[in-house]
């Protein structure tokens, strides 16, 4: 009545898959018995909720398991859509559950009955991830599969690794650290196209919102902009902007010059502005000026 | 001085409130023989003045000081004080005869100067016949429909006050946005192919062109526009009547020029200015019509005088910093601290409702411009962001390092305000043509961006691009993917700055670039401010403050390796606080404004210690910008207190003398020559019995003002016109506020010469209970009177009532406490 203990698509060495395996049938049998121990007593779950249960178990060990693969290089949204909608769809299955049998009220039990509220605390944490990352910006509209842009992003990025591994290998036989002009200058068009595709994009989402508060592109795209970026201006150090300094200093200090000349004509030719001084008429004695004088000095 | 004889008709040659300078004398003189204050005539014989039988008595400088000096014998006028004591005489007498060889004289602009320039606001309610009439008339409704007039115009000030917040925010977020992405994308695309001087061209070209504009209208236009305007309404609310600076044309300019050198890129902020502002908009609201529109609404005429309007006003000063900070609580707190003296409970729950209004209204249009209805997030202009106390908190441990900020922003407060002054002076004593003022302004936002952009090409401070954390990031000779961390400081408006100052996480700015940064703002800050652009001068503290903050706190990072509780943003806020107090000195208000604006009750202990450490150590070197502003102006500013060592200075030494009175039933003549005497710009007149017998005791019966009178000559409330019932109607109150505020000079009313002849009743008009004081009170009494009542002149009388002298404004504000003891200011022409 479940699906039988799947491997990884890839990567488990074989030792670990297997120790994986007996512990989770280790698990599985565990499952069993507290489910029959439980099914003869009203207050216990009810079957059908532990089959959802069990079914959310199963989605979101595959989806921690792919978001863990893909944390880098970061591949999350590519590799992981499909399995953060089946965890979707069956979150849903148990909070839809409420409708369904009054008597055997999963969502209540599953989500609400105790203070951990794990699964409530499992999905939150998916959510938050997928926020963060903000998957939802390179998939389409349903969520089933990437958007156009960004296959067409991710095409590109790979012809400018591609460009970038041709390049570099050629030179890596004799090796000089800061000289790689053959990349720079090869790959120079590919990797433009791929920053103004990037600056598209970006642009693109960031219309709807205002200024401040921009919503990023999916980690997808940055983290692949990123490495392009990192590769192309440090390891490579292709990007040389011209400095010329001496120009600026020559305007800047000219224009600092200006307000030098400034106060000083004005110093040497502005008249000063004097004040017409008023005699106040009040009866005082220069005695009792004096007494002031002498009480405060 | 220089009195027509009573056949001549009345001059047109100067206007009251202007002391006639030399250039203009010529014109007073076709007509008088003689005149005291013409330096070419400075040396003719005293005694000229004293056989002259006009000029009898009075000498020519005694002629010089606001009192009227008047005729001792065979005058129209009552010579008061002459009865006193003969000795007394003598004195003046002596002093009168002296005055000519040392006056006039010119000095230099200097601190220790009354400018004649300043009146004072009629705070007291002037309870003549005419306004008990009409207090019997109204009955117990109308009074509660003036009450609920009140209210809405508290609401209609904040809500206004709110939408002139959002408009100057949106215009500057979009300006500023456009010229910063010009010239970004002009430093992107040179950065490239070099030939980056033009871009350092472009932007010094940009921000002078800007800031030119918003410099001429303010220097051309409206001169009182200039700076943050807290100075002005500070001064506003203090009592003194500071020309034009509640006007129609001063709110435009100054909302113009705000925005203009926000976005010429000036060392600025656009939160003063909104305190002048709302004080604009509450004076203009609160009469119902604008005088410079030449438009009367008819309504709310109950609140034509200074008394309603200064209160309001001081409402309109809260809305102004509400909006502003977000900080509701600290707008009324800064109109208590600033207008305490004439408080009372309705109207701070009044002006507290008007805050609530301004800061709600501005939160929830920017709401809606920002395209989350109804989120109501940004209550001010400038918004500090959130501080999220749980990871922010402050220990026990940190206080005494709170207190040593707060010392650092004291000197460094100090330094600010001691630089500035040196510069205020000099720009008063040299740089006081418009054009010259113009032309500086432009140099000044042509330095500030070739300093930006020195600093931000020397710099080699890269960080990673975050998304949202950069408004306009500049990459320059950063890597790909990085900008330049120099560039959040400089190439951004100055709130922008401030809030990344704050949030920006640790690590995104390095020591190297806060120092340098903070030592460039310092001196642009203290550069720009006073300036002829309008311009606050809280932000840029805030964020010299916020920049040497956050270098303090990265500092203490480093030395404690890395402890949780060193967090840069906390410190950054406290240096921000620290600065701000060191600089501006108020204690109260701006304690909770900050509160307010970070959000964050926590940190009110610390930020109260900050300030305050600031403000004792600041206030031990100098005083504070605003009060420094102040004082160079030459306004007769009163402060909460006498001098404390005044307690020996009677009211006799302190009062001017002789006055000029009027009898009770006085002569027309004689009334429109004291009106029209040049030389004295008297606005209170003591009104004295008149009898015929000038041996007898004329006792004091009452006060009436120069704008009485004026309305009083201009409706000819003649005693004979009256008897030959050729009045049609009795003047009411009415008429009197129609006037207000812009009386007309007595120049443009015209008295025929039989009218001249004819007699008028002051009884009815005058103010029947002026405050008086006797001569012996002592300054500090006096002081306490006059400031907690609002008084514009206090008599002095003798033990038979009779008038001896008159306190103003001026007479009190000239003995301030200096480095020596008291000091006395002189009065001068400015």
């Amino acid at each position: 009545r479940r699906p039988p203990p799947q491997s990884g698509p890839e990567g488990w060495g074989l030792g670990g898959g297997r120790r994986l395996l007996s512990l989770e049938l280790l698990e599985e049998a565990e499952d069993l018995s507290l489910a029959l121990l439980g099914t003869g007593l009203p207050g216990q779950l009810p079957p059908e909720c532990r089959e959802l249960l069990v079914g959310f178990a199963n989605s979101s060990v595959r989806l921690t398991g792919c978001l863990v693969r893909s944390a880098r290089p970061v591949r999350l949204c590519q590799s992981c859509y499909r399995h953060f909608q089946s965890v979707t769809e069956q979150l849903e299955n148990i909070t839809r559950a409420v409708g369904n049998s009054s008597e055997s009220n999963c969502a209540k039990s599953l989500l609400m009955s105790d203070r951990v509220q794990l699964v409530v605390i499992l999905s939150q944490f998916f959510n938050s991830t997928w926020k963060t990352a903000n998957c939802a910006n390179c998939l389409k509209n349903n969520s089933e599969g990437l958007s156009n842009s960004t296959i067409d992003f991710l095409d590109l990025f790979n012809t400018t690794l591609m460009c970038f591994e041709r390049n570099f290998q050629g030179q890596a036989i004799n090796f000089v650290p800061s000289n790689h002009t053959e990349v720079c200058r090869n790959c120079s068009q590919t990797y433009r196209n791929l920053n103004a595709l990037y600056n598209k994009m970006q642009k693109m989402t960031g219309q709807g919102s205002d200024s401040e508060h921009r919503t990023p592109l999916c980690i997808d795209v940055e983290d692949a902009m990123n490495i392009t970026r990192r590769l192309w201006s440090r390891t490579f150090n292709c990007s040389v902007p011209c400095s010329d300094t001496v120009p600026v200093i020559a305007v800047s200090s000219f224009i600092l010059f200006l307000p030098v000349i400034f106060y000083l004509s004005s110093f040497l030719h502005s008249k000063q502005k004097k004040r017409i001084l008023i005699l106040p008429n009040r009866i005082q004695s220069n005695a009792s000026l004096v007494n002031i004088q002498e009480k405060y000095s | 001085m220089s009195r027509p004889e009573p056949d001549a008709e009345p001059r047109e040659a100067a206007a009251p409130a202007e002391r006639p300078r030399p250039g203009r004398m010529a014109n007073v003189a076709k007509k008088v023989s003689w005149s005291g204050r013409d330096r070419d005539e400075e040396d003719e014989p005293p005694a000229a003045g004293e056989t002259t039988p006009l000029l009898n008595g009075a000498g020519p400088g005694a002629a010089g000081g606001p009192p009227h000096s008047r005729p001792f014998t065979h005058s129209p006028f009552l010579r008061l004080g002459q009865l006193s004591s003969v000795d007394l005489d003598d004195n003046v007498r002596e002093l009168e005869t002296e005055a000519p060889n040392q006056f006039p004289s010119e000095i230099p602009h200097s601190e220790k100067l009354l400018s004649l320039k300043y009146e004072s606001l009629d705070y007291d309610n002037c309870e003549n016949q005419l306004f008990l009439e009409e207090e019997r008339r109204i009955n117990h409704t109308a009074f509660q429909t003036v009450e609920i007039k009140r209210w809405v115009i508290c609401a209609m000030i904040g809500i206004l006050t709110g939408l002139v917040a959002c408009f100057i925010d949106i215009v500057v977020e979009k300006l500023a946005g456009l010229k910063f992405s010009v010239v970004k994308d002009n430093i992107d695309k040179f950065t490239e192919k070099g030939g980056l001087s033009f871009s350092l061209l472009l932007w010094a070209t940009l921000n002078s062109s800007v800031v030119m504009v918003g410099s001429i209208i303010v220097a051309f236009i409206e001169p009182v526009a200039a700076g943050s305007g807290i100075p002005q309404i500070k001064c506003y609310l203090n009592g003194v009547k500071v020309p034009h600076v509640v006007r129609l044309k001063t709110l435009l300019i100054k909302v113009c020029g705000v925005i203009l050198s926000v976005v010429g890129g000036l060392a600025v902020g656009k939160e003063g200015p909104m305190i002048h502002s709302g004080a604009v908009i509450a004076a203009g609201i609160s009469q119902g019509r604008s005088t410079s529109l030449k438009r009367d609404f008819k309504i709310f005429e109950y609140f034509r005088r200074d008394t309603e309007k200064r209160d309001f006003v001081s409402a309109g000063a809260a809305a102004g910093v509400s909006a502003a900070f977000g900080a509701p609580v600290g707008g009324v707190l800064f109109s208590l601290e600033e207008g305490a003296s004439f408080w009372n409970q309705f109207l701070t729950w009044r002006i507290f409702f008007a805050s609530m209004i301004s800061t709600f209204t501005l939160n929830s249009i920017l709401s809606f411009y920002h395209g989350n209805p109804w989120d109501l997030s940004s209550p001010g202009l400038i918004n500090f962001g959130r501080f999220d106390s749980e990871k922010l908190g402050y220990t026990f441990q940190e206080i005494p390092i709170f207190i040593v900020m707060g010392v650092v922003g004291g000197i460094l407060g100090a330094i600010f305000n001691a630089l500035n002054y040196w510069l205020t002076m000099f720009r008063i004593r040299y740089i006081h043509r418009p054009c010259l003022q113009v032309i500086e302004a432009m140099l000044v936002a042509a330095v500030t961006a070739a300093v930006g952009f020195v600093m931000i090409y020397c710099s080699s401070d890269c960080q990673p691009l975050q998304e949202d954390s950069v408004a306009y990031p500049l990459q320059l000779f950063c890597a790909d993917g990085e900008y330049n961390s120099m560039a959040t400081a400089f190439f951004n408006t100055p709130e922008k700055s401030v809030v990344s100052l704050f949030h920006n996480p640790p690590g995104s700015y390095n020591p190297m670039t806060l120092g340098m940064f903070t030592l460039m703002y310092f001196f642009l800050a203290c550069w720009t401010y006073g300036l002829t652009v309008s311009a606050g001068v809280f932000i840029p503290s805030l964020l010299i403050g916020a920049a040497w903050g956050r270098l303090f706190g990265i500092s203490l990072a480093y030395l404690t390796s890395g402890a949780v509780w060193a967090d840069p943003g906390k410190y950054a806020l406290m240096g921000a606080a620290a600065q701000l107090g060191g600089i501006v000195r108020m204690t109260l208000s701006l304690t909770v404004i900050m509160m307010e604006a970070t959000g964050n009750v926590t940190y009110g202990f610390p930020i109260m210690l900050a300030l305050m450490t600031a403000k004792i150590v600041g206030d031990y070197f100098v005083e504070g910008l605003y009060d420094m502003h102040i004082q160079l102006q030459s306004v007769p500013f009163l402060h909460w207190e006498a001098p404390v060592t005044s307690h020996s200075l009677t009211a006799r030494e302190v009062m001017s003398a002789p006055v000029t009175c009027l009898r009770r039933i006085e002569k027309v003549g004689t009334v429109v020559d004291i009106l029209s005497d040049t030389s004295s710009n008297h606005n209170g007149f003591p009104v004295v019995e008149s009898s015929p017998d000038p041996t007898q005791v004329a006792g004091l019966r009452g006060l009436i003002l120069r704008s009485q009178l004026i309305v009083l000559l201009k409706h000819k409330v003649f005693v004979e016109r009256a008897n030959l019932n050729l009045v049609q109607r009795r003047l009411k109150l009415k008429d009197f506020r129609d006037a207000y505020p812009r009386f007309p000079p007595i120049q443009s009313i015209h008295v025929s010469q039989d009218e001249r002849e004819c007699m008028m009743d002051l009884t009815e008009f005058m103010n029947p209970s002026p405050y008086t004081v006797p001569q012996d009170a002592s300054l500090p009494r006096v002081f306490k009177l006059f400031r907690a009542l609002g008084l514009r002149h206090l008599v002095v009388v003798d033990n038979h009532n009779e008038v001896v002298g008159l306190v103003t404004r001026k007479d009190l504000a000239r003995y301030r406490l200096g480095k020596e003891g008291l000091e006395e200011l002189s009065l001068a022409q400015t």
